[in-house]
């Protein structure tokens, strides 16, 4: 299920409420688990039982690794073998194509395919359970007995399938204990809202502008308009994942949970690197604290310190998609980071104005690889964007830019934390009465552009 | 107001929201049909196992939620409001333009494509022994294409008609010359909320038939011109959401009673039905008005057994048309190669046809699969 539907606004998530407030405490964490698997198992029904399967063989490894803690090497052992369970499921269901196309195109054998239908939330929830033997192992967090609360925690719907990635660390005690409020319920709604309405107004509102540019050929795209479309992307694609991260957050708190942020404004940075610290932050703190610093991080040298970089950001880069052009959107990222770990930080960091400009600059940029299906479509692009394309600007260009500007400019504002800041800056009061009805209006607007998302005339439309 | 207050009124603004919707979709009884949509609804599907483990059963739900969310149809007005809000000026494909017409902007295909399609006319030009004349019928996106927001992406049909033109020797009519005359003359060619031409475009389109089929045309004023309705919402309406726009109205020129029959072959037998259908004015689709809407074949007999006999390989503007071009044959054929599965070239050689027109609109001729079967 996704959550800008209207089955999932109107439907689970009314019920899925209610439930949880009328039961006891005790039974909120078996509820959750089921309605959860219930929420995973709703595109495709089978993937239930390698999402049990995932909880189970992480389960037990935890347990395992807390019964024989004081065996190191036992307790590596299994620590390993649940980190290669996990990773096989990974490997198997998002990467195996990937591999075996490549293995015919290199070598011209020709296996065929699997076409798996991808389970939804793979790479999220594999990060979390695979990484909680570890923390169990590492004396970061403590073990949880009950296969309940640690199925609950691991199919949670709120951040199964589009993160933030949390963490068992972070959350386990509040698998236990934890609070519910009007005032957390209220600011969980706010949150809430403010996704949504992120995902569905904005992000959906520019992504069909980035569309009509992606669907060009090369040879018909303007400087002007490629920009425009990087632009929309680059928009798009925040204002999608930092709002379902929103929601995630909202629901959380609805539920009584905490979640970490997950965005933090990442287009005002100065540096790739402070890009890096707001974009995503859940992703790259786990590579952080699980791939970069367990290779030895910057304490082995200049040389390893590189090598690190370089390897972490393959693998983030592969980690967005099972596509050869995801790697080479990490190791672009990888080549500025290590640019501003050897020099370039520093100067940035006396020219700031240039720095917000570079950071945008290679954000953007970045984004067309991203998001193209291959290189040379992406080298196309890139040819049109720095002006080897067909003009500069076109009266097509205009129209769209016409028609979108409202929503182009609401959504840069929105990329910054300006809006934020204004509206603390109200009297609480007004405040107070301004945030019920800003959510409604929200929710309004929201219904009527998913409900016309389905809409489906049938037409003898040209007859 | 203290801040707890505000808290709970927050909480109540959402959790009501989610709650009074979540009521009305129990308390709003399912509809079948939509109107609006021209299409049966998605009824509350039937659980199985077999169809949850194929993935059927939660798609068919989701769009179960999603036909019978309450208030529908005003959602969808709702959100056309909130896009032109929002600046931009079209919705589901539709623009909204100057006095309040809807138009849908013309792609044109690419030149493999067309040429393909051209060449299915003339395979079947090659096999015919009468003449065949091919009539291209430009839409509201080109005549009135200058009431689009400006920029807007819009193909030019005089264009691709001048391209079918130089790559082939097939005769072709020229209906654009007497639409932009009639548009310079006054009056409205193509409805503002349909695709269709009206049946004043029809009569321009019949002045540009005339002048390749060597007929003389009556003069527009000898016509009786008669409003049969006024509200007639068409596809492009229904396709929008821009539903604040007024309606149009039908116009009939050709009297019913100057001495023809219709004969709708839906079946192997046919059956004789009037030249207008009065029922279709108090339905949604109300341009089944004339000739009764599509049907596979059907047959217009004049008076006058000495005229020759037309076969027209069609689309649905025909139907506005053909009335005017009743005095002039003894015997109209229409085919639609939508629905019709025989050969043209035998129906022509079994029915006597004296005259073959093949009569699309450029978009038709452009997109419908049907063209490649004139060639079969």
């Amino acid at each position: 299920m996704v959550f800008s539907t209207l089955v999932f606004l109107f439907l689970y998530l009314p019920i899925v409420l209610l439930l949880y407030y009328l039961l006891p405490f005790r039974y909120r964490n078996l509820f959750l688990f089921l309605a959860s698997l219930f929420f995973y198992g709703w595109g495709e029904p089978v993937y239930i039982l390698l999402m049990l399967l995932t909880i189970t063989v992480n389960y037990a490894s935890g347990l395992l690794v807390d019964k024989y803690r004081d065996n190191d090497r036992l307790a590596r052992c299994i620590v390993a073998a649940s980190t290669v369970v996990s990773l096989g499921f990974l490997l198997y269901f998002k990467y195996a194509d990937l591999l075996i196309g490549s293995c015919n195109s290199i070598l011209g054998t020709s296996f065929p395919l699997l076409r798996l239908a991808l389970p939804v939330g793979i790479s999220f929830y594999t990060f979390q359970t695979m990484t909680y033997p570890i923390d169990i192992y590492r004396g970061d967090a403590t073990v949880q007995r009950s296969y309940v609360s640690f199925g609950a925690y691991v199919a949670l719907f709120p951040q199964l399938i589009a993160g933030p990635i949390v963490c068992y660390k972070d959350i386990d005690a509040q698998l236990n204990v934890r609070e519910h409020s009007v005032g957390k319920f209220s600011a969980g709604a706010e949150r809430f809202v403010t996704g949504l309405a992120k995902k569905v107004l904005l992000a959906n509102g520019i992504g069909s502008l980035w569309d009509s540019y992606a669907a060009m050929s090369p040879s018909s795209l303007s400087a002007g308009g490629a920009w425009l479309g990087a632009v929309a992307f680059s928009l798009q694609i925040y204002f999608d994942f930092s709002g379902y991260s929103d929601m995630a957050i909202g629901m959380g708190k609805m539920l009584g949970f905490e979640f970490l942020e997950n965005f933090n404004y990442p287009y005002i940075s100065a540096s790739v690197t402070e890009f890096w610290r707001r974009w995503h932050i859940s992703l790259g703190s786990w590579f952080r604290d699980y791939v970069y610093i367990p290779l030895g991080g910057n304490r082995r040298g200049l040389p390893r310190q590189l090598l690190n970089l370089l390897i972490v950001w393959s693998l983030t880069g592969l980690w967005h998609g099972a596509n050869w052009t995801f790697l080479l959107w990490g190791l672009y990222f990888a080549a500025f980071l290590i640019m501003e770990k050897l020099f370039l930080l520093q100067w940035l960091e006396k020219h700031r104005g240039i720095g917000h400009i570079y950071a945008l600059l290679v954000a953007v940029c970045g984004w067309v690889i991203f998001q193209l299906d291959s290189v040379g479509e992406a080298v196309g692009y890139y040819r049109a964007m720095f002006g080897l394309g067909s003009a500069r600007w076109g009266a097509g260009d205009l129209f769209l830019l016409r028609s979108y500007l409202p929503i182009l400019l609401v959504a840069l504002l929105g990329a910054t934390p300006l809006p934020k800041k204004l509206w603390q800056r109200l009297p609480e009061r007004l405040r107070g009465v301004l945030t019920p009805l800003l959510i409604l209006l929200g929710l309004t607007v929201c219904t009527a552009k998913l409900t016309n998302d389905t809409y489906n005339p049938f037409l003898y439309f040209r007859f | 107001m203290k801040r707890e207050t505000a808290e709970k009124i927050t909480l109540l603004a959402f959790a009501g929201y989610l709650l009074v919707f979540f009521l009305l979709q129990f308390i709003i009884k399912d509809r079948e049909f939509s109107a609006r949509e021209n299409r049966y609804l998605q009824m509350l599907p039937e659980f199985s196992f077999e169809s949850l483990f194929k993935g059927s059963y939660t798609g068919d739900f989701e769009d179960y939620c999603a036909d019978q969310f309450p208030f529908r149809d005003q959602w969808i007005t709702l959100n056309a409001r909130y896009e032109l809000l929002s600046g931009k000026k079209q919705t589901n494909g539709i623009y909204l333009c100057e006095g309040e017409r809807l138009i849908k902007p013309f792609t044109a295909p690419d030149e493999n494509e067309l040429e393909r399609r051209v060449q299915a006319v003339e395979l079947l030009r090659e096999k015919l022994r009468v003449p065949l004349t091919l009539a291209l019928i430009p839409d509201g996106a080109e005549l009135y294409g200058e009431q689009l927001p400006e920029g807007a992406p819009n193909d030019s049909q005089g264009a691709l008609i001048e391209q079918v033109r130089a790559s082939t020797d097939i005769p072709m009519a020229d209906l654009l010359t007497p639409l932009r005359e009639g548009k310079a003359a006054g009056g409205c060619l193509f409805y503002r909320t349909d695709h269709h031409w009206t049946t004043l475009g029809a009569y321009y389109g019949y002045q540009g038939l005339s002048r390749s089929l060597g007929l003389t045309p009556r003069s527009l004023d000898s016509y009786n011109r008669l409003t049969v309705a006024g509200d007639f919402y068409g596809t492009a309406y229904s396709a929008s959401g821009y539903t604040w726009v007024a309606p149009d109205s039908i116009e009939r020129f050709v009297d019913p009673d100057e001495a023809a029959t219709l004969t709708r072959y839906d079946s192997a037998e046919g059956t004789e039905v009037p030249l207008y259908r009065e029922e279709s004015l108090q339905s949604k689709d109300k341009y089944t008005y004339f000739l009764g809407g599509n049907s596979p074949r059907s047959v217009l007999r004049g008076t006058d057994d000495s005229l020759p006999r037309l076969l027209i390989l069609r689309d649905s503007y025909c139907d506005a048309l053909a009335p005017f071009l009743l005095e002039h044959y003894s015997e109209i054929h229409l085919l639609d190669m939508r629905y019709y599965l025989g050969s043209p070239e035998e129906y022509a050689r079994e029915n006597n046809i004296d005259q073959v027109l093949v009569l699309y609109s450029v978009a038709n001729f452009c997109e419908q699969n049907s063209v490649f079967a004139l060639a079969e």
